[in-house]
């Protein structure tokens, strides 16, 4: 079998950034990512046979189109899409570093071995239960997005977009222009709230005026189209009747509540990092603020605190698209410093530029996460709504479930709580619920999320048919 | 579901069968495209019976999850966000089978 | 409940210290707190997370295969489990209204399939050996089994049934007995873990706890290791030898589907058991093992959770699918690893250890069906003083030999 210098799990920004750098430095590069066209979330591309000659032409997206072209381009690339990666392992003594074991999503497993591995796998957008939300028809605001982009689709004719995140703007935007129709993008927090966020930031974030101009571009095609933006205007639930899905959402109106009618419903309140495999291997990770989840830790050259192991772009912490593809390059030259293919004074002059870049950023991460900081804002499941979407857990189940641990003692995670009342032990290996159910956890033991530990990670990473594991068996 | 025309190009329709029904997709376009193209948001039903949806379109919740097979192959669990149609491709929103 | 401390900052307010939540350690506790001891429960992790939540939950009495392909020995000290297994079917027909919840027990059968007629004929033998002992078990021929588990493959030459097995589930039954023990005034304290152990010379035992408010120091002329796999490292505290092994093990379950199995599934010539939850999922597993993660320097890291062995879970679900054809239509969900242990004869070490009196263990493997009546046994002995006649081939003192040369007070 062969063994490859670097496996990089995850084609987008990020892993590209990093392959971009490997490939320069001449190591074997493979890079493994569940979607059969290298670019991630942030460019997923339309399927190959598509011709859209407009894709993806803004500003915000031509640096991440350019790495695109370039890495996509190179013979060298070892891409193998359409895989999920099942599961990691480690193997220290081993000639390989790593062993992956992978599915494709059509079918079969295979294992690719490497001496290192980068898991770059992005982030999902967070899953906010409230009543209502398990209606076909209420997405996730990047279900909505990726389906424009990529399948060149319109999910649904008349939209609402609800939570906190200012990217609600940049896909009511793309909305309009692919011929659908806003019924309404609603804020859950209030004008005034979000400006004194964004100016207690604006220092340090005007060193980054593009996406600030880019956002401004946005509220000027919205307001050409006549797309009501609502600040102030918390969403309470969806409703909607037999099989035919959302018809409207209600939110918490200055005057009461209010209907808006829709048949596409998409919640926006932030991004949590991918980082089930970064915790099936045993790195350290902590509790990513301000929407959730587990982000992997690091040193200043992305390694993570498993040897061989390193890490980069969402998956550390959500930042954006740009940091992603500086970290990408920082991991890469860290891989092919490590792999003595780099000196150390070669790789730490070329990781100036992406490190200062990065640096130059944070000042409007920092701002993003100010203005659409969920925390404030997450709407109420009701007792009966479902926490847990795999295994039709309902939140009073899981808060049941937390009380009578507590009843025992105040030292449980999130594991006790699944094998108490079965959340996350469906399908989505608890990626859905586990933010949901940690927070619950902490606010019944007063504490914070941090020390809540979460699921176990479990192999597989995704599910996959057991035909799969018995063709060749032998 | 509403195809974007404008500006975009795709190459000819084959037929795939949705629950027993004859649905026209584009190659290139998922399972879950194909199965929002029958003029229906439901995926599946859950334990009390109620019609869900696809939700994150990435792969990563699994509510998209339908049964597929292409031609006479036996049928197999997949995440329809992830998987494009191919021609004599059958989808199942329902266990098709009666035992496992 | 406050725990007094004296100047020293020791505790003396136990009768028994118990160092293992686990479905021993609890139901340990449970009987021990309903006798009027004042017990305390430490658990290094959280309760339920060792080996008795990672279990598969098979309700098995037929005598096991890995007795059977061990030879005559092995398969006498078999045979001579049945007999406790026969108490244990009593105490699972009677768990549920014993602690007053339901706990998902399901004692609808057991099948111990056989694939060729040379299995069948150690079937065959085995099913003797089990009548003769008073278990009713019967031998099925192939047309029978296709009547009794039309779902199972029409090539299987047979089975042994066994109208008492089944499952019950191991993600409930800990929690069940740990409530019950606190409500009868036990003290359970997770995230605690016993850091040193000696015995004083009034025989009495001074045991260091280090939890999350720190060290507590504690007094107690009783102490219960049921601690699993980690049960002999804790007895090395006192260096005495208590002969149990670890073994890393993995176990697979399937998504939902509709019943197609009633029954606890084994097999008599393959590591298999499979069984259908109350939710409907199929769990498979049958003692294939996983690999412990080994430290740097190549010995084997018990603290950490062990990884699953790609090649053994092919081989475990192969065996399934043969089994039951329909399951290679099914997704795995998820395969986990957890880690029981062996003792030196197979059989679980329950009691007093001779060397150091006031000292018992409660470990050694098939603690699951087993556990709750070993429990309970085992709380008789420490209450009365002696053990019951039932607990005397899963004595300590079987292996006093290997503590010959242990220096206590």
């Amino acid at each position: 079998m062969t063994v490859f210098d670097i496996a990089i799990v995850g084609g987008g920004p990020a892993g590209l950034a990093a392959a971009e750098r490997t490939l320069a430095a001449g190591l074997s590069t493979c890079v493994i990512d569940e979607q059969q066209r290298p670019g991630g979330q942030i460019l997923r591309q339309p399927p190959a046979g598509f011709s859209v000659p407009g894709w993806l032409s803004g500003a915000p997206y031509r640096k991440g189109r350019a790495l695109l072209d370039k890495v996509s381009d190179d013979a060298k690339l070892n891409w193998l899409g359409g895989h999920s990666v099942l599961g990691i392992t480690p193997d220290p003594a081993g000639e390989a570093g790593f062993t992956l074991a992978l599915s494709g999503t059509m079918g079969g497993v295979s294992e690719v071995q490497a001496k290192r591995v980068l898991v770059a796998g992005g982030c999902y957008d967070m899953p906010v239960a409230l009543p209502g939300w398990t209606l076909p028809g209420v997405m996730s605001a990047g279900a909505v997005q990726t389906m424009v982009k990529a399948q060149q689709v319109l999910p649904g004719q008349r939209v609402v977009l609800f939570g906190t995140h200012p990217l609600m703007i940049v896909l009511a935007q793309q909305i309009i222009e692919a011929g659908g129709q806003v019924e309404a993008v609603c804020f859950a927090q209030s004008f005034a709230q979000m400006a004194k966020a964004a100016l207690a930031h604006l220092p340090r974030a005007i060193t980054m005026p593009a996406p600030l101009i880019a956002a401004a571009g946005g509220m000027a095609v919205l307001r050409r189209a006549g797309v009501q933006v609502r600040y102030g205007a918390p969403v309470l639930r969806s409703e909607g009747e037999g099989l035919g899905g959302v018809e409207q959402v209600v939110i918490a109106g200055p005057k009461g509540e209010e209907a808006i009618a829709c048949d596409l419903a998409a919640m926006c309140y932030g991004f949590l990092p991918q980082a089930d495999l970064v915790r099936q291997v045993g790195a350290g990770v902590r509790w990513s603020n301000p929407a959730g989840g587990w982000e992997a830790v690091h040193d200043d050259a992305m390694r993570s605190t498993v040897p061989g192991l390193y890490v980069a772009g969402e998956t550390t912490g959500v930042a954006g698209s740009d940091a992603a593809m500086a970290e990408g390059a920082i991991a890469g030259l860290a891989i092919a410093q490590d792999a003595g293919v780099l000196t150390a004074r070669d790789a730490s002059a070329a990781m100036r530029g992406p490190r200062s870049a990065r640096k130059a950023m944070q000042g409007f991460i920092d701002l993003l996460r100010a203005v659409g900081d969920p925390r404030p804002w997450l709407p109420a499941a009701s007792a009966e709504t479902l926490l847990c979407r795999c295994e039709d857990i309902p939140a009073g189940a899981v808060d049941k479930a937390i009380a009578d641990a507590l009843a025992v003692g105040p030292s449980f995670g999130a594991s006790a709580i699944k094998l108490r009342c079965r959340a996350g032990m469906g399908l989505c290996q608890g990626r859905s619920c586990e933010h949901a159910v940690i927070r619950r956890i902490a606010a019944a033991r007063s504490c914070a999320e941090e020390e809540v530990d979460g699921f176990r990670p479990r192999f597989p990473a995704r599910s996959l048919a057991i035909a799969d594991l018995l063709d060749d068996a032998g | 579901m509403k195809r974007i025309e404008q500006g975009v190009t795709r190459p000819a329709q084959i037929a795939v069968e949705i629950d027993g029904a004859r649905v026209m997709v584009h190659p290139g376009e998922t399972v879950a495209v194909a199965v929002l193209a029958s003029a229906s948001q439901r995926f599946r039903d859950d334990r009390s019976g109620a019609a869900r949806g696809m939700f994150c379109n990435m792969g990563t919740c699994s509510e998209c999850t339908v049964w597929a097979a292409v031609g006479t192959s036996p049928w197999r669990r997949l995440r329809g966000c992830l998987v494009p149609v191919e021609p004599s491709l059958r989808i199942s929103t329902r266990d098709p089978e009666s035992r496992p | 409940m406050m725990t007094s401390l004296n100047s020293r900052g020791e505790t003396s307010n136990f009768d028994i210290l118990i160092v293992g939540g686990g479905l021993v350690g609890c139901a340990s506790a449970w009987h021990l707190a309903r006798l009027g001891l004042k017990v305390l429960v430490a658990e290094r992790g959280h309760l339920n997370s060792g080996a008795s939540g990672q279990n598969a939950g098979s309700l098995h009495f037929q005598i096991e295969r890995r007795f059977l392909e061990q030879g005559e020995k092995a398969a006498a000290d078999g045979a001579r489990i049945v007999t406790l297994n026969r108490l244990a079917i009593e105490e699972w027909r009677g768990i549920e209204h014993m602690l007053g919840r339901p706990l998902d027990v399901a004692m609808h059968g057991g099948l111990m399939v056989a694939e060729t007629e040379e299995q069948m004929a150690l079937l065959a033998f085995k099913v003797a050996r089990e009548n003769e002992l008073g278990l009713s078990t019967q031998v099925l021929d192939s047309a029978q089994l296709r009547e009794r588990a039309p779902s199972l493959s029409p090539h299987l030459a047979g089975a042994a049934w066994l109208a008492d097995e089944g499952h019950a589930n191991p993600r409930i039954l800990v929690d069940a007995f740990a409530e019950g023990a606190v409500e009868q005034g036990a003290q359970i304290r997770t995230g605690t873990a016993l850091t040193g152990l000696s015995m004083a010379r009034d025989g009495t035992y001074r045991a260091v706890l280090s939890g999350p408010d720190g060290e507590l120091r504690v007094n107690t002329p009783r102490v219960l290791l049921a601690s699993g796999h980690w049960t002999a490292r804790l007895a090395g505290l006192l260096g005495l030898n208590v002969p149990l092994y670890a073994a890393p093990l993995m176990m697979s379950v399937t998504d939902r589907t509709e019943p197609v199995l009633p029954y606890l599934v084994q097999h008599v010539g393959a590591r298999l058991s499979m069984k259908q939850t109350e939710d409907g999922n199929l769990l498979i597993g049958g003692g294939w093992p996983s690999r412990l993660v080994r430290r740097a320097d190549g010995t084997p890291d018990l603290d950490r959770p062990a990884t699953v062995e790609m090649k053994n879970l092919r081989a475990n679900l192969a065996v399934a699918a043969r089994v039951l054809p329909g399951l290679a239509q099914r997704s795995l969900l998820r395969t986990w690893t957890g880690t029981t242990c062996i003792s030196a004869d197979q059989l679980p070490i329950v009691g007093e250890i001779p060397a150091a009196p006031g000292l018992f263990v409660a470990a050694g493997g098939s603690l699951f069906t087993l556990g709750p009546v070993l429990a309970r046994l085992l709380a008789r002995t420490i209450a009365e003083g002696s053990p019951p006649e039932e607990l005397s081939m899963f004595l300590p003192r079987r292996f006093a030999h290997l503590d010959a040369f242990a220096v206590l007070p």
